[in-house]
Formats: structure tokens, sequence, C-alpha cells
């Protein structure tokens, strides 16, 4: 638009002016004809896999009508209260699963935020690639399946879901805080390296005061979400309220599956009022 | 400092005076950092005897992990793999995950609106409600959205791709409302003050200045879409958790472990994208 009204302000004189203008006209439909392009593919896309997945794939009789979505939903409204002091125990439980998960994550956190910021990785060409193939790896298993492996290595019971929710956690918080330690102030290390510190020391003064609020913001978020995750690991036997949903849910009962649900719900909402206030008084 | 104490201080040879002794917090409160570890200790052996965690089982459990890693995960089964109906469900996954990150995206423009503090219609009702459920919605664990919509749907994809819509609209719904929330309210006030109505604010007043940040959040929602969407099948949501799910029940250790090198490689593949996207879109700014 400016540049048309440019044209009209001040008509061209030559014949270069107008090559100009002619030219970016030119880029800005092609520019046009590009994004038209584009959002046509987009909409094929969506076109497609909503056809694959949604139509095909998709036992409409089995659903039948509305009114039987309706009836099937139906059947999760009301809370069966009896249940209440039942879930006590596996609320608890699944609390401290997130909580020794985490803090046993953190630990495990320590090589690879060490290995995977390239400003202290001791030896380049091989330990950030591994620190960052820890990384990676731990984030995109899912818990469900770290839970499967290691019921498979230490059995059924609160110890797999800890170890679960660890590896799983480590990804996240050592990415984070291995970008914290990429972005900080060169000047306290070289001043600890001057007095004569070593490189522990170096990490100790210099390095870990300059980014621990950011590290334990991470964390704290990390833990709210581990609540979360904690209460599903029940599914593959690693203990807590996924346990009693589970079996609410093969016992058909369906108002103690909302029961279940409203529980995890009330711990999370702890979690999300606790880690907002920590995270305020950390930052 | 006094010259005196000083002087007796030096009088005493080898020896640092109290007073040189530096912390950064006086008794009482040089107390606190003590409480702390020890409440934290405390917790610890308190959730290890509630948990009934066997510690002595750890030290063994190297060794287990190892011997299950090598005789049953190793080698891959990766023929089994490369087969024509395992891609036909990678591709599945992908347009679960595409379309549960789509359909979650338009809901979360509504419940990042409704939302957010400070564009809300109403911050008595609307604002607390919206808040409310966006919570909600992201506090369901995609699995368990996926065991209640195949309950109620049956198997297929479409509970899958619910599940992971509600996910996403919680997911982003939150970002969407917190960047609203970070922005300037100038341009607000001003359409404000021509009298334009409530969408139009949104549409002129606040969407041209978080356009940038949506995106980059719509990216990093179908990643972690796509995450979900590897597993949701594991019960009966489609895609490739079904795979894994009739594998681990088999105990097909070897074909499991090609299954997860491939989510591993997909996850890889589908993060650098994403990190490319999103560099891109911010390069836009």
């Amino acid at each position: 638009m400016r540049v048309t009204g440019q044209s009209s302000a001040k008509p061209p004189t030559d014949g270069a002016h107008g090559v100009a203008i002619e030219s970016i006209l030119e880029q800005r439909r092609r520019r046009r004809l590009v994004h038209l392009a584009m959002g046509l593919i987009v909409a094929g896309l969506v076109a497609w896999s909503v056809d694959v997945t949604i139509v095909e794939d998709t036992d409409w009789e089995r659903i039948g009508s509305l009114a039987n979505v309706l009836e099937s939903v139906n059947r999760f409204v009301g809370v069966d209260w009896q249940l209440f002091p039942s879930l006590l125990k596996p609320a608890i439980e699944t609390f401290m699963i997130a909580c020794l998960g985490t803090l046993l994550g953190v630990i495990i956190c320590v090589p690879a935020v060490w290995f995977g910021a390239l400003n202290i990785t001791p030896f380049k060409p091989i330990t950030y690639p591994l620190a960052r193939l820890m990384m990676t790896l731990s984030r995109s298993i899912h818990e469900i399946v770290w839970a499967l492996f290691f019921v498979a290595v230490v059995g059924l019971g609160a110890m797999a879901g800890i170890f679960a929710i660890a590896v799983r956690s480590v990804g996240f918080i050592a990415k984070m805080s291995a970008e914290a330690i990429e972005d900080i102030d060169h000047g306290p290390v070289e001043a600890i390296r001057a007095v004569g510190g070593n490189g522990f020391q170096v990490m100790l003064y210099a390095i870990l005061p300059q980014v621990l609020p950011q590290i334990l913001g991470v964390i704290i978020f990390e833990w709210e979400i581990n609540i979360r995750r904690s209460a599903i690991l029940g599914l593959v036997g690693a203990g807590g309220l996924g346990l009693v949903f589970f079996r609410q849910m093969n016992t058909f009962n369906f108002p103690g599956v909302t029961t279940v649900i409203i529980a995890i719900l009330g711990i999370i909402l702890i979690g999300e009022v606790v880690s907002y206030y920590a995270r305020k008084a950390v930052i | 400092m006094k010259p005196t104490r000083s002087m007796t201080a030096a009088g005493r040879a080898g020896e640092v005076p109290r007073d040189l002794h530096w912390s950064r917090y006086k008794f009482p409160e040089s107390l606190i950092g003590y409480g702390a570890w020890i409440v934290v200790l405390t917790f610890i052996a308190v959730s290890v005897e509630y948990l009934d965690i066997p510690l002595g089982r750890i030290p063994a459990m190297f060794e287990r992990m190892a011997a299950v890693l090598a005789n049953r995960y190793y080698p891959p089964d990766f023929e089994y793999i490369m087969d024509q109906d395992y891609m036909g469900y990678v591709v599945e996954t992908i347009q679960m995950a595409y379309l549960g990150a789509l359909f979650g995206l338009l809901m979360s423009i509504p419940l990042g609106w409704f939302g957010s503090f400070n564009m809300t219609p109403s911050r008595r009702f609307v604002y607390p409600a919206t808040r409310l459920l966006t919570m909600a919605f992201r506090a369901v664990h995609e699995m368990i959205w996926a065991i209640l919509f195949v309950s109620i749907l049956g198997f297929g994809m479409l509970a899958g791709v619910l599940a992971l819509t509600f996910f996403c609209a919680g997911f982003a719904g939150k970002l969407f409302a917190e960047e609203i929330e970070a922005i300037d309210m100038g341009p607000v006030e001003a359409m404000r003050a021509t009298g334009a109505n409530l969408f139009q604010v949104m549409v002129f007043g606040v969407l041209p200045q978080v356009r940038v940040a949506f995106t980059g959040i719509g990216i990093y929602t179908w990643d972690v879409a796509f995450r979900a969407a590897t597993v949701v099948g594991f019960v009966g949501a489609g895609g490739m958790g079904w795979y894994l799910k009739r594998n681990v029940m088999q105990i097909e250790s070897e074909r499991v472990a090609a299954i997860l090198l491939s989510i591993v490689v997909l996850v890889l593949i589908s993060e650098a994208l994403s990190a490319i996207a999103r560099d891109r879109v911010m390069r836009m700014k």
C-alpha cells in the first residue's frame, strides 16, 4: 500500500523507478500466491486427516445416535461418596511419588547439566552430544513406557513409579538449566579462577548463585507436572491414584471413576497453588 | 572495628578472630537453612517408609537393568518395524497429533481470551470459570482423557483425536492466557476509546501483538501432542501405541525396543522441525 501511495505522490520520472515498483509488486504477488498455496496444502492435509482418522476409522454404528452418546456420558455423572475415605492413602502416595521422583530426577540431572551446557562441558566432542542424547531420550519416551520398563526391572510398586518420573523429568530440567547456564555472566567465573579456585569451586561459587533461582523455578514447575504424571502411573502397576482409577473403570463403577478424577483434580489444584507461590517466592 | 579488639585478635597467633567469620545470616536466621534440610530429609524418610520402598533392592537393580537390556531388548527387531502396516500406523499417529493439536488450538483461543485477567469480558464470573476449565483440561492426563473417550465412543482414532484435543486445549489455553496478560494495553485502550466492541478490540488490539507468540506456542503444542499421540493407542485410541501395547503384552521385547527406538527417532525429527519452524517465526518478528 505504501509503495503505491508513494508512486502516486511522486510519479516515476524514469524507467528505473517504475521497474523497481514493478518488481516489488511482483514479489508481493508471488508471496500471496505462496501463502495461498500453503493454505491450500494445510487445508488439504486437514481434510485428508479428518477423512482417514475420524470418518473411516470410527465405528459409527457402535456410537449410534447422539442420544446414545449422551447416555454413555450420563453414566459418569454422579459422585461415589463412599469411595472418598479409601482415596486418601493413594492420594498421599501419588503426592509422595511425585516429590521423590522430582528429587531423584534433580540428582540425576546434575551430570546431565554439567555435560550439556556448552560453556562448562568438560570435553565438548564427546560429553556434549552424550548429555543431549540423554535429555532427548528422557523427554521423548512417554512416562507410561518408562514405567513399563521400570516395572519390568524393579517389580510392581511405588519404586518403579519414582524411577519412571525421575528419568522422565531429567530431560526438561536439564535442558532448561543448561540453557540458563549458557547465558550466565562470565565475570564471576573469571574472578573465582583468578583467585585460584578449582573447577568445583568455580561451579559452586560463580555459576550456581547466578542460575539458582531459575533452576529452582524449573524444578517447581516440573514438580507440578509430575503430580499429574504420577496420578496415572498406576495404570501400569506403579501405585497411586491411577491404580484406583483403573480398578473403578474395570468394575464399571462409573461414578467412582468421576470421584477419582475429582480427587486427582484436587491434588493437582493444591500442587498448582503451592507451585505458584513457591515460584513467586523464588523469583 | 575497634582497635583494641583487632589488637587482641592479632595477639593470639594463628587464630582467626571470631568477628572475621562472616556468614550471610546471623544466629537465629542461620537455623532456617538447617531446618529446611531437616524437613526435606524427614519427608524423604517418611515417604520411603510410607511407600514401602525396598531400598535393599536398589544395588541389585542396576545389574538387573543391564541384564534386561542386554538379554531381552537387544538386538532390536528392525525388520518388524520396517513393515508396511507399521508405517501406516505411524502416519496415522502423525495425523492424529496434527488434528488433535489443531482442534485443541482452535478451542484454546476462546479459553485464552476469557481466561486472561486483562481482556476477559467479566472478571468476576467468566475469568475464574475459564481458569478452572483450563486447569481441569490440563490437569486430566491425556491417558485419562483417552480412556474416557474410548469408553464412551469405542476404539478408534476419534477417541484419540478428542483426547489430544482436550489435552492441547488446556495446555495451549494457559500459555495463550499468559501471553495475552503480558500485552501492552495502549492499543487496547485506543481501540476502546474509538468505540470498538469486544470482538474488534480482540482482533485489532490484541491479536497483532500476540500473533508471533501464538504461532510459536502452536508449533510447540503440536510437538507435545505428537509425543502424547505415540501412547494414547495404549488404551485403544488408535496410532502406534496399540502396536506397542500388543508387543509389551506378548513380551516381544526385541520388537518393543525397535518400536521405542522408532518413537525416539520420530520425536527427534518432529523436535528438529518444530525448532526450525519456531526459529523462522521468531525471525519474522
